[in-house]
């Protein structure tokens, strides 16, 4: 049977290989064995994200993605959940602003099922998709958005700091949740334009990893998804370029029924796949990764101003990635000295640079997160598509953390002083209220990371 | 309407040959100071997980001084006899690894990763903590002013402020499982360094205590790494402590924790049952599965994927603490968060659920996806090293046999649809219930009162 060109395995880091293969619908397969443990992830990225959606249908993106859950031709109402979990399979799904990922992890012997279930959903969901699949999922998407959002204190803040540090109109100016608005104006036919535009084959890519055998499955992937015919209705997605400096210091302050006070700011940083992004983690990490960094030991240790304060990277592709910092405030402590001590902090690191034995310690935690990530057959198969749909190459996921312990100190430097300024911030601050806010506007939660939405 | 797919079809393929998997069986030992270790070797895991459970239960706390176990569990991580806090975190790090320690009811627990090739360094960080903690004044009182502040935080979130409502429902005033595992304002504010070093000294022990080491161990002479480091912690012999029975009054009732604005209400529905020790546990367990336990059951069929008022609901059982002979508890809960306005209907519908399943019993089809999945899924839910340490760990702090998750695996299939229906029921009859709603109280109190479901109270957020 054809299988399109097929590449061979290359060597990887800690003896991992995986194998590329392309179907002649224009499906990308990636394939990586491992027998220690009989069981297969199979992991599928559709390359559409929140920052594919139009004005005034936010959120279309991931509510798509609870309707992939709802049956295909093939496979009735839960059928999809209902036929992984009785195999003794996990499976989800989750969407980002660059892209929408489905996985399941199967027993090996279990394969085959979940391999079936992504053809048909892929192939055929317009033929099960319904108004009441439409209408349910939308009343359980707008009740995660009150559940994750909304009803948990500075639950919003994500939200709102990303809509400050990208302008009105750019791609990534709205979160993958979307708005209760744009909710409730999505229809069916929304969602069928949706799958008709963007869920097609050849805007994918299909990672298998595990207790496999490589040959069989293969032949399977073509039996089953050979035939979905590849289209390219695909707009590109709008330009997320933007100046690498936000240029000013953007500022909003929110009052609300929260338990502390907050500063948390958001931080223009390179793109991902660029060594300059690595060294801006490693930058990170040493100032804001854990609890031997430097502004965990000034706010939380020394100064005592500070509940919890700490850095994040939001990796992104298409658009500058994001530094997050998040301080909650100790007691009675302003926001101000929280403000001039983290100043202070970074124009120091800037002038200096890390230490080595800094860079040591943040190379030593971000190996570590690498081996956790590459540790589950699933968290692999999550790499290996994230490199083939981001970066156009899955081996470089294999390489990923060689990268990372090849940064100096002179360029987590560099980036640090071109990049954490305070004319490249948007800053977010929350000053409690005593009463209760008015009406809808009372939010949420502990964010930080929070950048994707799942189904289950 | 629908329309036609354009692809190929075939029929839905059927399972190959299962490939055998077993829990993996620990081998036990003790080192000469009496630390009991429990290692386990998994291939391919190259981060290893450590886990050292101590015999210092929230039970032992001094009166007034909840808390303690909980500062002392941080404190670990806050300097010792080589280094100061400051270090101490950053030989951590330097080592690629993670130190979590947190104190609940049956004792205090430390779980270290780090990598395998610094596997020596994580071990002597983690023996030092043990063996020689600083507990330095100032290090204390920071940690005290640190949990002060977060309390507000947890009293904010619903789902915390929920738990925090159903513990001081259940359980006798006098019992400490009615108060906050971390303590209250009152009762953390007291606590210093002396008391620490005073809970410390009477409860923690090597003769009492347990290490769980797994991981790829390939090349690593762990009799010799654990006799250099965790080997060299000393104490005293202690007989284990008793355990005390666990009583909970479980009338059917409902209290509103008030939140006025509120756009949705979280559900915590709960009362006490079963632990491990029972052998009703494997149908207790497939029968909350088949309640509760994923989006396909009882609960979220209705609740969320008929209705759309829940992002989800669950329903659980987690052990307490359980006691050699038998005498522990579970907590049997369910819990999720509905839209304010549907409060009302969705509580009717998932008391209709349970009157239902009382009723009419589980399906054989129910019973059977829900053993399929419970064991099935073992060879995934067990692939990293920290997984199995952390299950073996909570068999030795549930004083079970180190096969005991094996044979659970064996009992869950062995387990028919009568006995699940029989364990679901008596896990949660309609009229034993006590639920503790987080929610806006003008606009679900008088829905709620209409159900019949128990006396309704009010009480104020904070």
């Amino acid at each position: 049977m054809p299988m399109g060109h097929t590449a061979t395995a290359q060597a990887g880091s800690g003896g991992l290989t995986a194998t590329e293969h392309r179907l002649a619908n224009g499906l990308r397969v990636v394939l990586s064995e491992d027998h220690l443990t009989p069981v297969a992830a199979v992991c599928l990225w559709y390359d559409v994200g929140s920052r594919h959606e139009v004005k005034g249908r936010t959120g279309l993106a991931h509510l798509f993605e609870h309707l992939m859950f709802q049956g295909s031709a093939q496979v009735k109402g839960n059928g999809h959940f209902e036929l992984v979990q009785g195999a003794g399979g996990s499976l989800n799904g989750t969407t980002s602003f660059e892209r929408t990922n489905y996985f399941e992890t199967m027993p090996a012997h279990q394969l085959e099922l979940a391999l079936w279930l992504e053809a048909d959903r892929m192939g055929s969901l317009l033929a099960a998709l319904d108004d009441e699949s439409m209408e349910n999922q939308r009343d359980v998407v707008k009740n995660e958005r009150r559940q994750r959002y909304d009803n948990v204190p500075y639950g919003t803040a994500f939200e709102k700091l990303t809509a400050l540090a990208y302008p009105e109109g750019h791609p990534y100016h709205h979160t993958p949740i979307g708005s209760m608005a744009d909710l409730d104006a999505a229809t069916l036919e929304d969602a069928r334009a949706f799958f008709r535009t963007y869920y097609a084959p050849n805007n994918a890519v299909l990672s298998v990893v595990g207790d496999i055998d490589p040959e069989q499955t293969l032949a399977w992937i073509e039996k089953y998804f050979g035939s979905i015919p590849g289209h390219d209705g695909k707009p590109a997605p709008r330009d997320g370029s933007l100046p690498e400096i936000i240029g000013e210091q953007l500022r909003e302050v929110v009052e609300e029924e929260v338990p502390a006070r907050a500063l948390m700011a958001a931080y223009r940083l390179p793109h991902d796949g660029t060594r300059a992004c690595d060294a801006a983690d490693l930058a990170l990490t040493v100032l804001g990764g854990g609890e031997s960094s430097r502004l965990y030991n000034r706010l939380v240790r020394r100064d005592r101003t500070a509940v919890t304060a700490g850095f994040g990277l939001l990796r992104l592709a298409g658009a500058p990635s994001l530094g997050w910092l998040d301080v909650k405030t100790s007691g009675d402590v302003e926001v101000p000295v929280i403000e001039a001590a983290i100043d202070e902090e970074l124009a120091r690191f800037a002038e200096e640079g890390p230490t080595a034995e800094e860079m040591e310690r943040a190379q030593a935690q971000l190996e570590r997160e690498w081996l956790d990530r590459l540790g589950t057959v699933a968290g692999r198969a999550d790499e290996l598509c994230r490199y083939a749909v981001l970066f156009g190459d899955p081996q470089l996921a294999l390489t990923a953390v060689q990268r990372v312990l090849e940064v100096t100190a002179e360029e987590v430097q560099e980036v640090a002083k071109a990049r954490l300024r305070p004319d490249n911030r948007a800053v977010l601050v929350y000053e409690p209220v005593a009463d209760e806010t008015d009406e809808a506007e009372d939010t949420a939660a502990a964010a930080g990371d929070e950048n994707e939405e799942a189904a289950k | 309407m629908t329309e036609l797919a354009t692809m190929d079809f075939h029929p839905q393929p059927q399972a190959g040959e299962a490939k055998p998997w077993a829990f993996p069986a620990p081998e036990r030992g003790r080192l000469d100071n009496g630390l009991t270790v429990l290692r386990c070797h998994r291939p391919g895991q190259q981060v290893v997980a450590v886990e050292v459970l101590l015999d210092a239960p929230l039970d032992a706390e001094p009166a007034g001084l909840d808390g303690v176990a909980t500062i002392m569990a941080r404190a670990f991580s806050e300097g010792t006899d080589k280094h100061s806090a400051e270090e101490f975190a950053a030989e951590l790090e330097r080592a690629g690894a993670t130190l979590d320690a947190h104190a609940d009811h049956p004792g205090v627990r430390l779980s270290l990763e780090v990598p395998a090739s610094r596997l020596a360094k994580g071990l002597g960080l983690i023996a030092d903590a043990l063996r020689a903690p600083a507990f330095a004044d100032s290090e204390v009182e920071r940690l005290v002013r640190n949990r002060l502040d977060e309390i507000p935080h947890e009293l904010a979130n619903p789902s915390r402020r929920a738990a925090k409502e159903l513990s001081k429902e259940l359980f006798p005033a006098d019992s400490r499982m009615s108060r906050p595992r971390q303590g209250t304002e009152e009762t953390v504010a007291a606590i210093d360094s002396t008391a620490v070093r005073g809970f410390y000294e009477k409860h923690v022990r090597p003769a009492t205590a347990t290490a769980v080491v797994v991981g790829d161990l390939t090349g690593i002479d762990l009799d010799a790494l654990l006799g250099d480091t965790l080997g060299t912690w000393t104490g005293s012999s202690a007989e284990p402590r008793p355990v005390p029975p666990v009583t909970a009054d479980d009338t059917g009732r409902v209290v509103i924790v008030d939140r006025p604005g509120a756009v949705q209400t979280q559900l915590l529905i709960g009362r006490i049952g079963p632990d491990r020790h029972d052998r009703v546990w494997p149908a207790q367990v497939l029968g909350t599965y088949c309640l509760g336990g994923t989006l396909t059951s009882r609960l979220d069929r209705v609740l969320r994927e008929e209705k759309g008022y829940t992002y989800g609901v669950r329903s659980f059982a987690q052990v307490l603490r359980s006691a050699p002979d038998g005498t522990g508890a579970a907590m049997l809960a369910i819990s999720g968060s509905v839209d304010t306005p549907n409060t009302g209907p969705a509580l009717q519908d998932l008391w209709t659920v349970l009157r239902t399943l009382a009723a009419e019993g589980l399906t054989d089809v129910e019973r059977d996806v829900a053993v399929q999945n419970l064991v099935g899924v073992a060879p995934l839910k067990y692939e990293t090293a920290a997984a199995v340490a952390s299950t073996l760990a909570d068999q030795v702090e549930q004083h079970l046999p180190d096969d005991y998750q094996a044979t659970l695996y064996r009992q869950l299939a062995a387990t028919g649809t009568v006995e699940a229906t029989a364990a679901a029921v008596s896990a949660f009859p309609v009229d034993r219930l006590v639920t503790v709603l987080v929610g806006d109280a003008a606009q679900i109190k008088g829905p709620v009162e209409a159900l019949g479901i128990g006396e309704v109270t009010v009480v104020a957020a904070e």
